[in-house]
C-alpha cells in the first residue's frame, strides 16, 4: 500500500511538531491553519515555537511539507490529526472552542472516507460527542512535552488511539501510519483514550507531589532528597525515569488541566477524588517557596531589596510562562525591584513597576541581595558563583533546581538554598 | 490572600472600635492613634452589649464611611453558657450594621475556628472548631458575614502576648509573671508542645495594615515559626539573668491531641509583603521593659 498522505489542522505547538515530525517519518504532509500570522512565516521556513531540533527538521523535510491557509487542501489527506492547542483558564477548564471550529473545518474539507483523529487534549466524551454520520473519526493521546517535543514524536513510547468501537479493525490508512511510527498502539473506547491522557499526567503529578512533600521533609531533618532520588530510581517499581525532582509545583498548563477535570468530573458524578485536591494544595504550597526563603533570609532585613532572578520560563527549553512560578514570585514582590534574564523569554512578561529584564546573567545579580534561580537552564549550569559573589550586595542564592554547584556557592562565601536539604551557609573569611 | 480595596494605604475618616479597653482591641486603638486615625473606642462601660437597646445606640454612633473594628468578646469561652453570651453579644452588632453603608468591618477572630490537624495551618485550612471557643468565633463571622455587605476582614490571630494581657494563660504572659514574681516557671510535663506565640502588637499592626487598604477576606496572624513551650520558658528565664529556672509540673491533663500546630503564612506574605513579625525574643524582652515601666 502507498503511504497515506497526512494532515494536520490548527499550526500551534502540538500540530506543528506533529506534522514536521511526520514528515520526518517521510510521509508527505498538509499542515493548515487558517490563520495567516501563522501559517505565512513557516511557508518562508520560520518556527514561531521554540524547540530543540524542530529547525532543522523542518529544513530537512521541506519537499514532504506543504503550508496552508487553504482548508480545501485537505481533501489530498488519507488521514488528518486535528491538533490546534487547547487554551485554558486560571482555573485550568479547557477553552474547546478552538478545536470545535477546527474539528469543523476538517470534516467540511475532507473526504468521506479520510480518517479524522482528534490530537488535541480533550475532556473525556469530548470525541463520541462529535461523531458525524457516514464519516471515521478517532481520538490519539498526545504526549507533547514542552522543550522535549521532538525526541518524543520521533520515539514515541506508544500510541494510545480512542475508537468509537475498539472491535473495529483501524482503517488501512491509520494502521499504515501507526506501524510507521514503531511503537505499540493500544486502541480502546473513547473515553478510555481520553482518560488515559489524563491517568498518565496524574501519575506524573502523584510522583511529583511525592517528591516536593518529601524534600520538604528532608529540609526539616537534615536529609538531602538528592541522596534518596537514585535508590528510588533503582527500585524497578519506580523505574529510572520517574518524576521524582522536587519543584516549585506544577506548571506549564496542562497537568493543572487533567486535575481540574478530574475534579470537575468528580463534582459532576460523586466520586471521591481528595487526592487530586491534595496535589493541587501541595502543587501551590511548594510554587511559593522562593517568596517564603526571601521573606525569611532577605527582605526583613533588606526593605530596599533587589532580587536577582535567572529564568523565567515555566521550564527550560521553552519560551512558555504558562503558571511560571517565576511569574508567580515577581507578581509576590511588587514592592522590591526585579533584575530578571532568560534565555528566550524577552522583555518584560509581567506587568511591574520595579522590573528591569536584564541582557545577561551578569547584569541581573549586579547589586542583588538575592539570586534566586528559577528556571533550570542547562547555560546557568556554567555560571561561576564567584562572580556572583563578586556583583551581589547580599548573599543569598536560592536554587530550588540545583542548577549551581552548592560548594562553589558556598566556597564564594554566599548562602546557599535549595529543595529536598537544609540551607548550606556561606564560606566567611577566617571560616575552616 | 486578601483583596484590598485600596491599594495604597489610605486612612479612614474614623474607625469605631468595640472592644476597645480589652487586650487586643487596646492594641489597635494604640496603633491606630499612633498613625493618626479618628477613633471611637468603646468598651463596656461605654456601650453594653448586652443592653435592650445596644443595637440603637450603636447604629447612632456609626455613620456612613466608618470603618468598625469588632474585637468585644468574653474570652476565652470555655462553656456552653459563655458561647450563647458571646453569640448574643454580636447579636445587636449584626442588627446595627445591617442596612449600614460602612467603609469596612474588621473582626477579630482566632485560629481557633481551624480543624486541629497535623499540615501548617493556611487561611484555606478546614474550618472545623475542636472548642467552644472556635465555634464561638466561627459562628460570630458567619453572623457577620451574613449582616453586612460592607468588605469584612476576618483576622484569625493564634496564641497573642503582650505586657497588658489581663489572662494568665499558658504561655509567654504567665511565664513572665512566674519570673517577675520569682516564682520558678512551670511547663507542663516536657513542655514539648510546639505554638506560633504573636505579639500584640504585630496583631495591631495587621489590624492597621487591613484597616489602611479596606482588606477583604481573611487573614491568619501567626508569625510562621513554631516554638515548644519549654524553649519560651527558657527563653523567658533568660530574660531574667539567671534569676527564673524552668521546671517542669505534671500536666492538669491529658497530653493535646493537637501536639503541635505550625503556620505557613506565606498569604501574609501575599496580602502584606512589607509586614515583619516581631521575633519572639524581641517581643518577649518588649513585654518585659513594658511592664517593668
Amino acid at each position: 500500500m502507498t503511504k497515506p498522505v497526512l494532515g494536520f489542522a490548527g499550526m500551534t505547538h502540538l500540530g506543528l511538531v506533529s506534522g514536521i515530525c511526520a514528515a520526518e517519518k517521510g510521509f508527505k504532509v498538509i499542515c493548515f491553519d487558517p490563520d495567516s500570522t501563522r501559517v505565512t512565516p513557516l511557508t518562508r521556513g520560520e518556527i514561531p515555537v521554540s524547540e530543540p531540533g524542530l529547525p532543522e527538521l523542518l529544513a530537512k523535510n521541506q519537499e514532504r511539507l506543504l503550508f496552508t491557509q487553504d482548508s480545501t487542501m485537505l481533501s489530498r489527506c488519507d488521514l488528518v490529526y486535528v491538533a490546534p492547542d487547547v487554551p485554558t483558564d486560571d482555573q485550568g477548564r479547557s477553552d474547546l472552542d478552538p478545536i470545535d471550529a477546527m474539528l469543523k473545518s476538517a470534516f467540511d474539507a475532507t473526504r468521506d472516507d479520510a480518517v479524522i483523529v482528534v490530537l488535541s487534549q480533550v475532556p473525556p466524551g469530548f470525541t463520541r460527542g462529535r461523531r458525524r454520520p457516514g464519516r471515521i473519526l478517532y481520538y490519539e493521546v498526545e504526549t507533547l512535552v514542552f522543550g522535549r517535543a521532538v525526541e518524543r514524536a520521533l520515539n514515541p513510547e506508544r500510541t494510545i488511539v480512542g475508537c468509537a468501537d475498539p472491535e473495529h479493525p483501524l482503517p488501512p490508512a491509520y494502521a499504515n501510519w501507526l506501524r510507521a511510527r514503531n511503537c505499540p498502539f493500544l486502541t480502546m473506547r473513547y473515553e478510555s483514550a481520553e482518560l488515559a491522557k489524563i491517568s498518565i499526567n496524574c501519575c506524573l503529578v502523584a510522583s511529583i507531589a511525592t517528591a516536593n512533600t518529601l524534600a520538604e521533609i528532608s529540609e526539616k531533618i537534615g536529609a538531602d532528597w538528592s541522596e534518596i532520588v537514585p535508590a528510588l530510581r533503582l527500585d524497578k517499581r519506580i523505574g529510572p525515569h520517574a518524576y521524582l525532582s522536587p519543584g516549585l509545583g506544577i506548571a506549564g498548563g496542562n497537568l493543572e488541566r487533567d486535575l481540574a477535570t478530574v475534579l470537575r468530573i468528580a463534582g459532576e458524578t460523586g466520586a471521591e477524588t481528595g487526592l487530586i485536591s491534595s496535589f493541587v494544595r501541595n502543587s501551590r504550597h511548594r510554587r511559593d517557596w522562593v517568596l517564603r526563603v526571601l521573606h525569611t533570609e532577605v527582605l526583613p532585613y533588606s526593605p530596599d531589596a533587589t532580587i536577582g532572578i535567572l529564568g523565567l520560563a515555566y521550564k527550560e527549553n521553552t519560551a512558555s510562562t504558562k503558571n511560571s512560578p517565576a511569574l508567580a514570585l515577581v507578581g509576590c514582590l511588587a514592592n522590591w525591584r526585579i533584575q530578571a534574564y532568560d534565555p528566550w523569554v524577552a522583555g518584560s512578561p509581567v506587568s511591574h513597576p520595579g522590573f528591569m529584564s536584564a541582557a545577561r546573567v551578569e547584569d541581573a545579580v549586579k547589586k542583588a541581595d538575592a539570586l534566586a534561580v528559577m528556571t533550570p537552564w542547562p547555560q546557568f549550569r556554567s555560571f561561576d558563583p564567584q562572580i556572583a559573589a563578586r556583583a551581589m550586595r547580599g548573599r543569598v542564592v536560592i536554587d530550588p533546581y540545583r542548577v549551581l554547584d552548592a560548594g562553589k556557592v558556598v566556597n564564594a562565601g554566599l548562602d546557599y538554598f535549595t529543595l529536598g536539604a537544609r540551607p548550606l551557609r556561606g564560606k566567611r573569611p577566617g571560616d575552616s | 490572600m486578601m483583596k484590598h480595596h485600596c491599594q495604597r494605604p489610605e486612612a479612614p475618616r474614623r474607625v469605631v472600635i468595640l472592644g476597645a479597653r480589652g487586650f487586643i482591641g487596646g492594641a489597635i486603638q494604640a496603633r491606630l492613634a499612633a498613625e493618626g486615625v479618628s477613633t471611637v473606642p468603646l468598651g463596656h462601660a461605654d456601650l453594653d452589649l448586652t443592653a435592650a437597646d445596644a443595637a440603637a445606640r450603636l447604629k447612632s454612633v456609626l455613620q456612613p464611611a466608618d470603618v468598625l473594628v469588632v474585637v468585644s468578646a468574653v474570652a476565652p469561652a470555655k462553656t456552653v453558657p459563655m458561647l450563647i453570651g458571646n453569640l448574643h453579644l454580636l447579636e445587636p452588632v449584626c442588627e446595627a450594621i445591617s442596612g449600614l453603608r460602612l467603609s469596612q468591618i474588621v473582626y477579630v477572630s482566632s485560629d481557633a475556628v481551624y480543624a486541629d490537624d497535623s499540615n501548617p495551618v493556611t487561611e484555606n485550612s478546614y474550618v472545623a472548631p475542636s472548642t467552644i471557643h472556635g465555634m464561638m468565633h466561627s459562628a460570630r463571622e458567619m453572623m457577620l458575614r451574613s449582616s453586612t455587605a460592607a468588605p469584612l476582614a476576618i483576622l484569625r490571630p493564634t496564641l497573642a502576648y503582650g505586657p497588658e494581657d489581663p489572662h494568665n494563660g499558658y504561655g509567654p504572659n504567665r511565664f513572665r509573671r512566674q519570673a517577675e514574681k520569682g516564682e520558678p516557671i512551670s511547663v507542663f510535663g516536657g513542655g514539648e508542645e510546639q505554638r506560633d506565640h504573636v505579639f500584640v502588637g504585630d496583631v495591631a499592626g495587621i489590624a492597621w495594615l487591613s484597616i489602611a487598604h479596606r482588606s477583604e477576606g481573611i487573614i491568619n496572624v501567626a508569625t510562621g515559626n513554631s516554638i515548644s513551650f519549654r524553649q519560651v520558658a527558657e527563653m523567658v528565664a533568660a530574660q531574667y539573668d539567671g534569676r527564673a529556672r524552668v521546671v517542669s509540673v505534671p500536666r492538669p491533663g491529658p497530653i493535646p491531641h493537637l501536639l503541635h500546630r505550625f503556620f505557613d503564612i506565606t498569604g501574609c506574605y501575599k496580602s502584606f509583603p512589607q509586614f515583619s513579625f516581631t521575633p519572639l525574643k524581641a517581643g518577649l524582652k518588649l513585654s518585659m521593659q513594658r511592664t517593668a515601666k
